[in-house]
């Protein structure tokens, strides 16, 4: 079953266009990477999915039905903008927006206590945001997007701002959430992280979307097409047709080969050429490379691995 | 669970149980109170017993009786009984030859007086009854008992000299005392106490002050939820026109709480409080339970009409400091009726009056004044009701629509041809 479905979304802000004719879905208990640069239309497309603003045309159902109250009461929602109040108890607000979701107070303060515990902030229940760090908030946000348990969750850019244990606390969370059974939208720039936790993606920039599918296939699409070599002797061998560009490590380099360029070849060269190679390795791209790759593309720039 | 109740609680509860509330509203009526009982509290207890050496050289001893039966037992001479406190008396006369330094004489009672605040020498010099002064000695010679000395002294030295004129006090007493005068209106009902004008003002003072307050409140709790990015997790649970009519109704229910308690307050203060007063010889206003009704409902429907342009005032900006511009409009709009209110208080029931407070933006401080006032037609005051709670009902509906694209656009401040954009997007 699909947890959410875009056919052909589009949402314009006066002449601006932030999302244009996107399609996409989300399989059920997998990790979905949302992914563009700044200012690409993430946002708006993940507000219209949970039904903050409204497509002007085109269909989002989200599991299985029409966007509606009913919907938005089946996600939780951590956005990119987030906050807490800054004068009420942790726990106060815990309860809080789980009343908004329909839980009732003693069952909310209930979850809250087990969620504060679990990620080691329990002994800040009675305190107020202004006296907790930045990365403790986040937490607690954090707190208040799964205190319902919701079926499907959102988190855009969960990681900004957290510092490594707690950056690493939340992954676990968030597989954890995966393991049973919960479909996670996830938007982050740290392509580490999407190779790490994503099962498909999908690319937008300017609105639209430029790649998508599962990591595995946009991988394989992308070839492999980067080789780690460590050598000693001349480098001449490699001034030639078949390499678009070489990047020099301390032990090794890393050469990226031109479309249809045979990786054996450059192995051939090197003997044949004279050198000592101690370590040959054929490398697939980094989602990281890819995604600068395709949005130089997009906008219509050389953009070669 | 309803969700504009989720908000509505919150926005109640943070606030009712904040030390601003608690101190703004049951800690200064009860301080305004005391302020007003305390003095009066201070006489009763600060009494004690005051030992009073009487140096007499008047040669009159009806002199000394007389004071010593209007101290020691709070007599008057027209045989009238008045409250001196509860402070005892003790008289003690010593009667001094009028070839006698009197003066010399207090002053061997000096070192008393000086050491016991209890004690006290009263000089009654010769030529009392013409025009030699009385002296009162004591450490603290200006204190709330003196009045009561001076009093009765005054009462018996007018008794003696009359007297000594052949004339009966009583009697003339009777001839000058004061008449009061009745004051009715057309109905024939009679008034009393402070003029109905000066209880206007109050209102419209309190009306003007708690809505321009409660307003502020409303904007600060809009911009709150905006500057800390709060507002996207709410509406990601319920719809902007929940979190918007929640905030609304959760303020003006802590300033109705508030009302309630101070109107609670003057009403018990009427039924207990007024004896004291009136004991004291202060009337205090009788206020119709009309009136304090009145009173709560233009604050209600005051208070919706302005926080709902506060509100909107709120989405629009980002910052507690692009407020303070973004707010004059509607700030202008709660003062006006303060530069008019002048007018409509000196002619209440001219044209001028009645138009300025059958508009809606005016009514609730304008139309309470003339309700305290005139009594001005029921079609007037029910008409400026329904006339407010239209336009609330419109201003609702335009900032609501203002309100749910605000509360997600940060930066600069939208210009007028926006905002209509705003209220037009579906």
């Amino acid at each position: 079953m699909n947890v959410v479905e875009l056919n052909n979304v589009t949402k314009r802000f006066d002449e601006f266009t932030a999302v244009e004719n996107l399609s996409f879905t989300v399989k059920q208990g997998t990790i979905f990477g949302f992914l563009g640069p700044n200012g690409a239309g993430k946002t708006t497309a993940i507000r219209m999915i949970v039904n903050i603003t409204a497509p002007d045309e085109g269909e989002i159902k989200v599991l299985g039905e029409q966007v509606s109250l009913a919907t938005q009461q089946r996600i939780g929602y951590l956005p990119e903008e987030r906050g807490l109040y800054k004068k009420m108890k942790v726990i106060d607000q815990l309860v809080f927006f789980a009343n908004l979701k329909g839980i009732e107070s003693r069952e909310a303060a209930k979850r809250a206590d087990y969620w504060l515990e679990r990620l080691e902030i329990a002994d800040w229940r009675n305190k107020t945001p202004v006296e907790m760090s930045k990365g403790m908030q986040q937490k607690v946000q954090l707190i208040a997007t799964v205190l319902h348990e919701p079926e499907f969750l959102i988190f855009d850019e969960p990681f900004s701002g957290l510092d490594p244990v707690s950056a690493d606390l939340l992954k676990q969370v968030i597989l954890e959430l995966k393991q049973k059974g919960k479909t996670i939208i996830f938007s982050t720039h740290q392509m580490e992280q999407v190779e790490q936790m994503c099962d498909d993606i999908c690319l937008i920039d300017h609105a639209k979307k430029i790649l998508g599918g599962s990591l595995k296939d946009v991988k394989r699409s992308f070839g492999r097409n980067t080789i780690i070599l460590d050598y000693e002797g001349e480098g001449n061998f490699l001034n030639d047709d078949l390499i678009n560009g070489k990047k020099q490590f301390a032990n090794y380099s890393e050469l990226s080969l031109k479309d249809g360029a045979d990786a054996q070849e450059v192995l051939r060269r090197a003997v044949s050429a004279g050198v000592r190679v101690n370590r040959f390795e054929l490398l697939e791209p980094s989602l990281n490379d890819i995604f600068i790759a395709s949005v130089r593309r997009a906008n219509g720039k050389r953009g070669e691995l | 669970m309803n969700k504009t109740l989720v908000v509505i609680k919150r926005e109640y509860l943070t606030r009712v149980r904040s030390k601003a509330f608690i101190i703004g509203t049951i800690i200064s009526p009860l301080l305004i109170l005391a302020l007003m009982i305390l003095p009066s509290l201070l006489t009763f207890k600060s009494g004690g017993s005051r030992h009073i050496t009487v140096l007499d050289q008047s040669g009159d001893s009806q002199i000394y009786e007389g004071i010593k039966k209007r101290l020691e037992e709070g007599e008057l001479s027209s045989g009238e009984k008045r409250s001196i406190g509860n402070t005892t008396f003790k008289l003690e006369r010593v009667i001094v030859a009028p070839d006698q330094d009197v003066r010399a004489l207090a002053d061997s009672y000096n070192d008393k007086v000086a050491n016991v605040s209890d004690e006290a020498t009263l000089i009654l010099p010769k030529g009392i009854l013409n025009s030699q002064s009385p002296e009162y000695r004591a450490k603290n010679p200006s204190d709330m008992v003196v009045g009561n000395v001076e009093r009765s002294l005054n009462d018996v030295l007018r008794t003696r000299r009359l007297a000594q004129a052949g004339l009966d006090k009583s009697k003339i007493d009777e001839y000058t005392k004061s008449i009061e005068l009745v004051k009715t209106n057309p109905q024939g009902e009679e008034e009393k106490g402070i003029p109905r004008f000066l209880i206007g003002m109050v209102m419209l003072f309190f009306i003007y002050m708690t809505t321009l307050f409660y307003g502020i409140f409303v904007m600060r709790g809009v911009i709150e939820e905006k500057q800390s990015r709060i507002v996207e997790v709410v509406i990601s649970s319920i719809k902007p026109f929940q979190l918007m009519m929640g905030k609304l109704l959760g303020i003006g229910l802590v300033g109705l709480t508030q009302y309630s308690i101070w109107v609670l307050c003057l009403i018990a203060f009427a039924k207990f409080g007024l004896s004291m007063f009136a004991s004291q010889g202060v009337t205090m206003p009788e206020i119709p339970i009309s009136w304090l009704i009145y009173f709560i409902i233009y604050f209600v429907l005051g208070y919706f009409l302005f926080a709902t342009l506060y509100a909107m005032v709120g989405a629009m900006v980002s910052t507690e400091e692009d407020a303070q511009q973004a707010q004059t409009p509607v700030t202008l709009i709660i003062i006006l009726p303060m530069l008019l209110f002048g007018m409509v208080m000196a002619n209440p029931d001219s044209t001028v009056s009645t138009v300025l407070s059958m508009i809606p933006f005016f009514s609730s401080t304008l139309m309470i004044m003339r309700i305290a006032m005139v009594n001005p037609p029921l079609w007037q005051v029910i008409g400026s009701m329904v006339g407010m709670i239209l336009t609330i009902i419109a201003a609702v509906w335009v900032v609501s629509r203002i309100y749910r694209v605000g509360i997600l656009m940060y930066g600069k401040r939208p210009s007028i041809a926006e905002l209509g954009k705003w209220i037009r997007y579906s």
